[in-house]
């Protein structure tokens, strides 16, 4: 062993230090001829003889080198290495011969490679790497259910959360969450923006370290809010310029002083969802004083929950002791939970409440570049195969020459590989310098972006993809050269005869799994854009057209003292001081003021967005199903938007507090609590309160889509601002100016009403529904131009094909053309193989769009997977495609002269 | 017509320098290359440049070692000696050989009938 071992040392040592060893022989072996020389001479021979006789004596210098090298060289492993060497210089080499073969092969792949490594990237980042907590699988999401009605994560009260503290006995932690947005003043300028509020174990569940100063810890513990915040470090740098005396700094917080103990980390995120971008304000409080009420089991107002189980403890353990317990308390306290709402508690896992829903958008995407990389790959593998077809004889001389079938496929996919290598170097080259750019157009609202970067997983990832492209392609024509006969071959090539059916078999199945799989990306392309064309032509129930938006809200300190729109009247007064202010600036024609944009609102869900409701004339039993979101309104908001009333009237200046209360509902609050009677003049009102006023139906209006475009059969009931006020508010104004020319007049007439005011997400109302299909534009937009690609990559494999065969088999064009047959008939025979190829290949993809179609389900709207149009306007537009594809080679072969074919064939 | 040459058996060449340098002590490729066609009695095909493949490989092996120094003429040499190693493979290798020998000379010996 240890002998083994020198005798490796040494070889290493003299592959190494090659050129010294030369050397030194040469020396020895001038030597060894000088020597011979002396001899020589010493026994009287001639000095030319001499020199002569000893040269032949020695026999030949170069040969003794080369048997020194041999003798010498590394065996096995280095001789290896040094035939993968030569495979690599000569693969260049024959790369470099065919620069367009090679650049078409290249620049596809990087496109393929590049795009995989692009997606992939976000993929590893939003659904495969773990959260970045400590232990982040311990984490999950508690959610509060009545499914016995229909709702999930609904509200939860203090004695409830202190039950999963103190009596389920599965968690190491549990903290409330929660938050919103804020008006932030006493920094540069006021600016709307999100805080969470949590109990103070919040950082420590999820074990977060400052970047400055500390986090909350149990001297923060508060009843009411705690006078503490911790900063991010996005607003830190923003609003604060980095300052490290930001410590103790006093910010207010809707009108509520609050003083800076720590600044977080530039990669803490808040691991929930959020209204928009990320929380930059974090807060604590013991949710049991004001601002919020006294606790009991029944008052809940808590929206979300998170939990750290304890070690030991997996998720189904821990679920079925949350269930019994659930069970327990329905038992003991049956006023706080009635029967029918069978009130339940569930956890899932952290990772899968951030990210589940962007997963299926996700996967399809990554899915439409695995197609596009097998696309590339087919094509590279049909132009290698058609080289091949042309290497046949250079093939057959090697095999005739003694080289063994295994070192010639081991050298063709030395070729492949390297070709692919590089192709993927290009790609990840691609994927890093674009990839900034590319997250530009990725909807931010996909959790986790931030996390995005190309790391170690991505570039194995794409190592892996480029290498088994690689031996994909490679394979085939490699296979293929290898079984070359050697006699026809060596014969055939010769001759330059056509097109040998067994690589033309091999090729035709090539070309047609490339339509096969370019048909799957483009009815996959075809549904989204389908789904996101029925969703712009869908009616959202106004005009969008020539309206204006921009959002205020109105500060809700926790001090009363500090609130000057404590109660309806300063509301009231600041709405229509807003609205005169507005209807003042020229060009404004309406301005009215809405507690709800159209499809921006991003309520976390929507059980908790949906208020309760009683209905006059319902029996009282069946008032826990009577639900409807609630939208205040200004008395112009439906002429601004253009919102046909169907019956009816509209609210008025007259609407207003001490005036009898009134409601416009909408169609699907009229279907639905109505039927077939008239709901004009019936009374409703919001909550159980029996106290409450009730309110009368005055107009009905058709559904606006409030919710989201892919939002439906949600029941809406407008108020009147005048009559129940809010603090989130939207101004719309019709106008035919654009945003960007109104915005400073807005902002600027706004907070001359009050300085303190942000005024924020000022843009068109097109703008807001274009936004709002944000995520289903990106992924259609990219699947289609993955989808055009494939298009493309198809059709320069038929045309490549077509025009190989009709170069191959051009003899015996010239030939049938000699014999009469007509231009006509040989256009025919290439356009006819070129539909063939096409038709099957399209028939094989419809058949497999057809199957994988309805994992697509979960991503489209009113579009059923199986889109009749889709599956209709796909192979059409392919075998035009394809006949076009295939029009220019057989037009070529149309026009050969069989004088000219004949001769040099 | 004199009798042509003697091929040079496989692996014999090292075996030769083995018992070249044993006998004789530290040499130079020369004196190595003369020695054995003196010995051979000029019976052998040996260019004279092959020897030093064998060298090479006897010196990975650890069989011999090798070192410049100065001929009898003053020229510079590389000037091999066997190492203690290598006299315990030379001793092998030769049992092997006579053992071998002995065996080709008994077969080659055989009468027709089979018998001796």
């Amino acid at each position: 062993m240890i002998a083994w071992l020198q005798q490796f040392v040494h070889r290493l040592r003299s592959s190494f230090a090659n050129a010294h060893v030369d050397r030194e022989l040469e020396a020895e072996m001038a030597a060894h001829i000088e020597l011979a020389i002396e001899e020589n001479l010493k026994r009287g021979m001639p000095a030319e003889e001499a020199r002569r006789s000893a040269m032949i004596r020695f026999g030949g210098l170069e040969q003794a080198k080369q048997h020194h090298r041999e003798a010498r060289g590394l065996p096995r492993f280095g001789a290896v290495v040094e035939s993968v060497l030569q495979d690599v210089r000569f693969g260049l080499r024959t790369l470099r011969k065919k620069p367009t073969f090679t650049v078409v092969a290249v620049l596809t792949l990087a496109l393929g490679v590049g795009a995989n490594t692009a997606i992939f990237s976000i993929v590893n980042a939003v659904l495969l790497r773990s959260l970045p907590y400590r232990n982040p699988d311990r984490l999950v999401r508690i959610f509060f259910n009545n499914p016995g009605i229909g709702m999930r994560d609904v509200l939860f009260s203090v004695p409830e959360l202190e039950d999963l503290r103190d009596r389920a006995g599965v968690f190491d932690d549990v903290s409330t969450i929660g938050g919103g947005s804020v008006n932030l003043t006493g920094a540069s300028h006021p600016e709307r923006l999100e805080f969470v509020v949590s109990h103070p174990n919040y950082f420590s569940m999820l074990g977060a370290t400052p970047q400055i100063g500390r986090l909350f810890g149990p001297q923060d513990f508060a009843l009411g809010f705690a006078p503490a915040a911790v900063i991010s470090d996005g607003l830190w740098r923003r609003s604060y310029g980095a300052d490290p005396d930001v410590l103790g700094r006093t910010l207010h917080l809707d009108n509520d002083p609050y003083t800076i103990v720590g600044v977080l980390p530039p990669e803490f995120r808040h691991p929930g969802p959020t209204v928009s971008g990320n929380v930059e304000v974090f807060l604590t409080a013991g949710f049991s004083a004001d601002p919020v009420p006294t606790p009991s089991r029944g008052t809940r107002f808590m929206p979300a929950a998170l939990g750290r189980l304890k070690p030991g403890i997996t998720l189904g353990q821990a679920q079925a002791r949350l269930t019994a317990m659930a069970n327990q308390l329905r038992h003991d306290f049956p006023t706080d939970y009635p029967a029918q709402s069978k009130w339940t508690i569930e956890i899932k896992p952290l990772q899968e409440t951030l990210v589940g829903n962007v997963r299926p958008m996700l996967l399809v995407l990554q899915g439409a570049v695995i197609l596009i990389v097998f696309i590339v790959s087919l094509n590279i593998a049909n132009l290698l195969l058609a080289r091949a077809s042309g290497r046949e004889q250079e093939m057959a001389v090697r095999l005739a020459l003694g080289a063994t079938r295994g070192r010639m496929i081991r050298q063709m996919l030395t070729e492949s590989v390297l070709l692919s290598v590089i192709g993927g170097l290009a790609g990840v080259m691609t994927a890093v310098g674009t990839m900034g750019f590319i997250l530009r157009f990725v909807p931010s609202n996909i959790p986790r972006l931030s996390e995005v970067r190309i790391d170690w997983v991505v570039l194995a990832f794409a190592l892996l993809i480029s290498i088994l492209t690689g031996l994909v392609f490679g394979l085939a024509p490699a296979l293929h050269s290898a079984k070359v006969a050697l006699s026809s071959a060596i014969r055939e090539g010769g001759r330059g005869s056509g097109y040998s059916t067994k690589t033309g078999r091999l090729r035709d199945v090539l070309i047609v799994s490339e339509l096969a799989f370019a048909v799957m990306l483009m009815v996959g392309a075809g549904l989204l854009l389908r789904t996101l064309h029925d969703l712009l032509q869908e009616n959202p129930g106004f005009n969008p057209s020539h309206v204006i938006a921009a959002n205020v809200w109105l500060p809700i300190p926790n001090d009363p003292k500090a609130d000057p729109y404590l109660g309806n009247p300063p509301k009231i007064i600041f709405n229509r001081e807003l609205l005169r202010r507005m209807r003042a600036i020229p060009g404004v024609d309406l301005a009215a003021l809405t507690s709800d944009l159209p499809t921006t609102n991003l309520s976390v869900n929507d059980a908790q967005a949906i208020d309760a409701l009683a209905i006059e004339d319902h029996p009282v039993e069946s008032s826990q199903d009577l639900r409807a979101e609630r939208i205040r309104i200004s008395p112009d908001y439906f002429k601004v938007m253009q919102a046909p009333l169907l019956r009816g009237r509209s609210f008025t200046e007259g609407d207003e507090e001490g005036k009898q209360p009134v409601a416009i509902i909408d169609e699907t609050t009229a279907r639905r609590y109505w039927a077939d009677r008239d709901p004009l003049g019936h009374r409703l009102r919001f909550g159980q309160d029996p106290k409450q006023p009730w309110m009368t139906v005055v107009g009905i209006i058709r559904d606006i889509k409030s919710d989201g475009l892919d939002i439906d059969g949600i029941p809406h009931i407008y108020v009147s601002m005048y009559q129940s006020t809010d603090r989130g508010l939207s101004v719309v104004l019709r106008t035919a100016l654009p945003a960007t020319v109104l915005e400073p007049q807005i902002r600027h007439e706004i907070q001359s009403i009050d300085s303190g005011l942000p005024v924020f997400n000022v843009s068109s109302m097109n703008d807001v529904l274009d936004a709002s299909v944000a995520p289903r534009r990106f992924s259609a937009d990219l699947v289609s131009g993955f989808a055009g690609l494939a298009l493309l990559l198809a059709s320069i494999g038929i045309y490549g094909l077509l025009a190989y065969m009709v170069g191959q088999r051009s003899r015996e064009i010239g030939l049938r053309m000699a014999l009469g047959a007509r231009r006509d008939d040989v256009l025919k025979l290439f356009l006819q193989k070129g539909a063939v190829l096409a038709t099957v290949g399209i028939v094989a993809g419809v058949v497999l769009s057809a199957s994988t179609a309805s994992m697509m389900a979960s991503v489209l709207y009113e579009v059923r997977p199986h889109d009749p149009s889709v599956f209709l306007v796909v192979p059409l537009l392919l075998l035009a495609v394809a006949l076009l594809a295939s029009y220019f080679p057989a037009r070529r072969a149309a026009r050969i002269n069989p004088i000219v074919a004949l001769r040099e064939g | 017509m004199p009798e042509p040459k003697l091929d040079l058996l496989q692996g014999t060449l090292d075996l030769m320098v083995l018992q070249t340098l044993a006998a004789m002590g530290a040499l130079h490729g020369y004196g190595i290359a003369r020695r054995i066609e003196q010995v051979s009695g000029e019976e052998i095909l040996l260019n004279q440049g092959t020897i030093y493949a064998s060298l090479v490989r006897l010196q990975e092996r650890g069989w011999i070692s090798a070192q410049w120094g100065t001929s009898d003429n003053n020229r510079k040499a590389k000037f091999y000696s066997i190492t203690k190693k290598g006299r315990k493979q030379l001793a092998a290798d030769a049992v092997y050989w006579e053992r071998l020998s002995s065996v080709m000379s008994r077969v080659l010996a055989l009468e027709e009938g089979g018998r001796k």
